[in-house]
């Protein structure tokens, strides 16, 4: 009984939190995404050939943890399988947030383009199906300024 | 060229409300478990019907229960309490194998149980409520009726089946179901199991009083020991949840069966002996 109850507080807390912070970061995602819409990143592996450029390795990188509410919802859903809707969230907002920082670097830099962008995302909450996932998403690509 | 990142549409996140997707999967989930083991524990206990007790019999030897009863200190009460077991084996035409052995327990704890292997435990907590012989005897005769339709081993099969189950699935299962305290404690009947005894318990006062009188009473003990509260109309569900039929149906039980069988309610009661004082 205690340990339900323990569980309920948990899920109750992890909801009103979790959510809470979830609106705020797509928020700010989306103001973000704006500003850094002058700065182009490119899933291409050409760049462009109309001029000479400097080029750095710029990266982003974001760990996001998981609310107990997702991680329990995710249990269930594990039993049924299915999407796990709670999840998409998460990992979008990693992905997301991890560009927004490796455009930031490249804007730091001057540069005008990032090419070759790619994306990975490990879970680094070590082994064990108890323990509640962190993610962390990695974006990385090459920047160009113009000479 | 151009380059751009123009706002993409946010087509990423699922739309469905997570307190629904929640919801759902939290009473889908609930329904399963409830089948599961409802079926689990119904096929576990029929199987563990078929188990023969001679080898029922072999399980309980493994546990010394004898080390964890008073008998050796109190000879006369043991003696006397097993004379009547023997007496009621007889009555209930118990197999020759199916040998009950009781064991008095020095507690103060308002219980009796049977176990696997025949083992019968009265504690002293309830034998002083007891006002005599014939009320003793419908509570012998109700842990005895429990043996001879092999509750114990059926009760254990059961929760043998939903434990695996859980452990199998990854939940923590109370592992000590299989362990030594397991077997000394109180197992959980079905409510049909217990009217089941609760019958062969009348049918033992019937040939050995050729009465009913002096039975119900032992239900009124539980129920005063309940307290007032339980009896009352809020505590419906309470009831509806307990494995112990009510103990109001149980003692109207009694007079049911009185009246169906032609049997008296009404007859001499049988003292208990000077020793069985406590």
């Amino acid at each position: 009984m205690e340990q339900l109850i323990f569980v309920a507080v948990f899920v109750t807390l992890g909801y009103f939190f979790g959510r809470r912070a979830e609106k705020k970061h797509f928020k700010s995602l989306i103001e973000r995404e704006e500003q850094m819409n002058k700065l182009p990143a490119m899933a291409s592996r050409m760049p462009p050939q109309d001029g000479e450029y400097d080029q750095f390795l710029v990266s982003g990188n974001v760990v996001i943890a998981n609310d107990y509410f997702k991680t329990f919802v995710a249990g269930l859903r594990n039993f049924f399988g299915g999407k796990i809707s709670t999840y998409e969230s998460l990992l979008d907002r990693a992905r997301r947030e991890a560009l927004l920082r490796m455009k930031e670097e490249a804007d730091k830099l001057g540069a005008e383009l990032v090419f070759n962008v790619k994306y990975e995302t490990s879970n680094i909450s070590g082994q064990g199906s108890k323990k509640p996932p962190i993610i962390e998403a990695h974006a990385y690509g090459t920047a160009l300024k113009k000479l | 060229m151009e380059y751009q990142n123009p706002k993409l549409p946010e087509n990423n996140v699922s739309k469905e409300h997570p307190i629904k997707e929640f919801s759902t999967l939290l009473i889908g989930t609930l329904v399963l478990v409830v089948v599961v083991s409802i079926t689990l524990s119904l096929a576990g206990s029929w199987l563990a019907g078929l188990i023969p007790y001679s080898a029922e019999k072999k399980v309980a030897s493994l546990y010394n229960v004898a080390t964890h009863s008073d008998n050796e200190r109190y000879p006369k009460i043991a003696a006397y309490l097993q004379e009547l077991a023997d007496k009621i084996s007889i009555a209930q035409e118990l197999p020759p194998e199916m040998k009950i052995t009781v064991h008095y327990m020095d507690s103060p704890t308002l219980n009796a149980f049977a176990t696997l292997g025949g083992n019968v435990f009265m504690f002293r907590g309830l034998l002083e409520e007891l006002p005599n012989e014939n009320t003793l005897v419908t509570l012998l005769g109700h842990e005895i009726a429990h043996v001879k339709y092999r509750h114990p081993i059926k009760s254990f099969g059961g929760g043998i089946a939903v434990a695996i189950a859980m452990t199998t699935i990854g939940s923590s299962a109370d592992t000590t179901l299989l362990g030594d305290a397991g077997l000394l404690s109180t197992l959980q009947f079905s409510r049909k199991m217990e009217s089941q005894s609760d019958l062969e318990a009348m049918h033992n006062l019937q040939s050995i009083y050729g009465h009913l009188n002096g039975g119900a009473e032992l239900f009124r003990i539980f129920r005063e020991a309940r307290g007032p509260e339980n009896e009352s109309e809020s505590n419906k569900l309470n009831q509806f949840f307990s494995t112990h039929p009510q103990d109001e149906k149980r003692i109207n039980s009694f007079n049911e069966t009185a009246l169906n069988k032609g049997w008296s309610e009404a007859g001499e009661l049988t003292p208990l002996p000077d020793f069985f004082t406590f």
